[in-house]
């Protein structure tokens, strides 16, 4: 999983796990005061009741009467019904009118709806009915109308508290989430421009952020350790062309001067002649090494204007079509509406030159090469191809090196150094140069990146 | 030659370079080689100056500025601006900066003397909408071409390519002039494209049995000859 499908699924799941442990912990809270407070009082009390009965059960009658009519009046742990009931049921004591349909069994029953008078409102009750060795049942009662009433309250406010609790804790965790997502793209989008080649770009710093700025800090400051001897690699290959280049102008001035001062068919013209052409070569691989490393270096998109691939795919097509006639090659363009990008129109009309030269360099009589310029959804493409010798798998990346040359075409000079600065261009412009196999022949194109920022949408 | 010969100021500070221009144009020109640019700047400003050939970079001077600066002050001297190749968009700048030509160096003496030929004509490019030629008309309007009375078709490509040399009469014109001026390419080709295409032309403008009108120089470039 990249960081990037990571940072694009977080912020909801984020959210949502951090909600969902928010009303967990609070229902959690809520379910241990309201057990506490409700559950726990309930099962104390039928204990009590029990132990209150077996007690009752055994005692004699005066003493029972007496402490049951304490225990209506005055006793702490209120009882709110006390009967004495005879085997036959007849109420012999007590605020009870008859005896409670329970079993009479000394344990304490729970009762949802007990009308202690036939015109009473029906209440929770507990009760415990127990036989006195007499045959006399004993019954003692407690309403839990207000424990009922506790439990009822506990239910309203968690729901009532549940809703806004979730709620907030989501927008919370979206917020944070969110946020951290955001940073992560910008600095997932700075990436993503030093690996397209700008060396140039840093890791955005923002504050809030104190570790992941940390780490930041120490990437912009690697960044900054490579660029400079990136710089200082590119400055040396340079200054050697350049030192190389400066005698070379004027060995060819001295040459070029000789050839014109020697007399008609003196013996030196031939030799002068070819030096001539040999220091030439020379100096078109250096031009184009300083090329390279012109169009790299200053990273220029200052000349960037408005410009139309198709037309210039079009000029093109006419500036090599006679060419390509005088050698037997069909040459054919294949193009749509116009395909407005802002670029340099001087080195896209170069790069995208390279490639026609190279493809009709490579195509013997008879062949053909194919320019098209497209745009498909969106992103536009030129394509070049032609089926000549091809370019082999095993060379296909490397072609675009500086020095570089498929194997196959050692015999033709030039050939790399032409799709070395149309690599260039391209990424310059964002674009990709890619060969392919045409089988037979190369495919070359030239197409736009899918940008990294709607890559993520 | 006819008369006063033309002045040119050079400036460049490689000695030997500056030798062979010297060379090159001497017999031609009356030369001023300069290795700061000061004087030539005087003499631009005094209108002794035909032609000024500035290297882009001069010791403890700028020709870019330079040339800014005259154009600056509204002196119209033409100026062939030279320089070590560097940045990509030197040729831009020195356009810009007021430069009517720019060639990057190692160039074949040949090319530079066709610009420098080339200034000295002061070309007027934007003139009569029809060009006449020996006997060559091209109506820039109407887009039509006559040799004589016979009537030329060309393709809108072949069209300016033949404008280009019929602004230039009897002068040298290099393969990178064509490929700069008339398709604005600024890359080399390593084919030979740019003679498919005079050759083409040639097809076009010379009848069985006439005078060719384009020469091909060897090793220098080509040559619209109208002379009787």
């Amino acid at each position: 999983m990249s960081l990037r499908d990571l940072s694009r699924s977080t912020p909801l799941r984020l959210a949502g796990v951090f909600a969902l442990t928010i009303v967990l912990l609070t229902g959690g809270v809520f379910a241990f005061v309201y057990e506490v407070t409700t559950e726990a009082r309930v099962a104390q009390l039928k204990k009590v009741f029990s132990d209150e009965a077996e007690t009752a059960a055994a005692s004699d009658d005066a003493r029972l009467r007496r402490a049951l009519s304490l225990r209506l009046t005055r006793d702490f742990r209120r009882l709110d019904y006390v009967a004495l009931f005879d085997s036959s049921g007849r109420i012999l004591f007590g605020n009870l009118e008859r005896k409670p349909d329970i079993p009479v069994d000394g344990r304490t029953h729970y009762l949802p709806g007990f009308r202690p008078a036939d015109e009473a409102e029906p209440e929770p009750t507990l009760m415990v009915a127990r036989a006195r060795p007499n045959g006399d049942v004993i019954v003692l009662g407690r309403s839990l109308a207000n424990v009922e009433m506790l439990r009822s309250l506990f239910n309203q406010t968690l729901a009532y508290a549940i809703l806004p609790v979730a709620a907030g804790a989501l927008a919370l965790g979206f917020f944070f989430s969110r946020r951290t997502a955001a940073r992560i793209h910008e600095i997932d989008d700075a990436i993503a421009e030093i690996v397209n080649g700008d060396l140039r770009a840093r890791l955005p710093i923002r504050s809030g952020f104190e570790e992941l700025d940390g780490v930041i800090a120490s990437v912009n400051e690697m960044l900054d350790e490579i660029e400079r001897l990136m710089g200082q690699l590119a400055a040396v290959g340079d200054n050697i062309a350049h030192d190389l280049r400066a005698p070379l102008v004027n060995v060819r001035a001295i040459l070029d001067q000789a050839l014109v001062e020697a007399p008609k068919g003196a013996a030196l013209r031939q030799p002068v002649q070819t030096a001539l052409r040999q220091l030439d070569r020379a100096m078109t691989t250096i031009d184009a090494l300083l090329r390279v490393s012109a169009i790299e270096g200053e990273r220029r998109r200052s000349a960037f204007a408005e410009m139309d691939l198709a037309e210039i795919c079009g000029e093109l097509f006419d500036f090599f079509e006679p060419l390509a006639k005088a050698k037997g090659v069909e040459l054919t363009l294949a193009k749509g509406g116009a395909i407005i990008r802002r670029g340099d129109p001087d080195l896209m009309r170069e790069a995208i030159a390279n490639l026609i030269d190279n493809a009709l360099k490579f195509t013997p009589r008879g062949g053909s090469v194919k320019i098209a310029a497209t745009a498909e959804e969106g992103l536009a493409r030129v394509e070049v191809c032609d089926n000549g010798r091809g370019v082999p798998a095993a060379e296909a990346h490397d072609i675009f090196r500086r020095f570089a040359r498929a194997e196959n075409g050692a015999d033709l000079p030039g050939a790399g150094l032409g799709l070395s600065i149309a690599e260039t261009i391209a990424r310059l412009h964002g674009m990709e140069l890619v060969v392919a196999d045409n089988a037979p022949g190369a495919r070359f194109t030239l197409a736009e990146r899918v940008p990294a920022a709607e890559e993520r949408r | 030659m006819t008369g006063e010969m033309q002045t040119v100021y050079l400036c460049e500070d490689e000695k030997e370079l500056a030798e062979a221009i010297i060379k090159e144009l001497v017999g031609r020109y009356r030369v001023f080689w300069s290795e700061t640019g000061a004087e030539a700047v005087e003499a631009a400003r005094a209108g002794r100056a035909a032609i000024l050939v500035m290297d882009r970079k001069l010791k403890g001077a700028d020709g870019l500025t330079i040339v800014e600066t005259l154009r600056a002050e509204g002196n119209r001297t033409p100026v062939l601006m030279i320089s070590a190749m560097g940045a990509v968009d030197d040729r831009v700048a020195g356009l810009r900066a007021g430069g009517d030509d720019y060639l990057v160096k190692p160039f074949a003496m040949v090319e530079f003397s066709a610009r420098v030929d080339a200034l000295a004509r002061r070309l007027s490019e934007a003139s009569a909408p029809v060009l006449r030629a020996g006997p060559l008309e091209l109506d820039l309007v109407a887009r039509t071409v006559r040799r004589e009375s016979r009537e030329i078709e060309l393709l809108p490509r072949e069209f300016k390519l033949l404008e280009y040399f019929m602004r230039r009469p009897g002068l040298v014109v290099t393969r990178k002039m064509l490929l700069e001026d008339v398709w604005n390419y600024r890359f080399h080709t390593q084919t030979n494209v740019v003679d498919v295409h005079i050759r083409n032309l040639r097809l076009k403008l010379d009848a069985p049995g006439e005078k060719k009108l384009i020469v091909n120089l060897r090793g220098e470039g080509f040559l619209l000859d109208v002379a009787a």
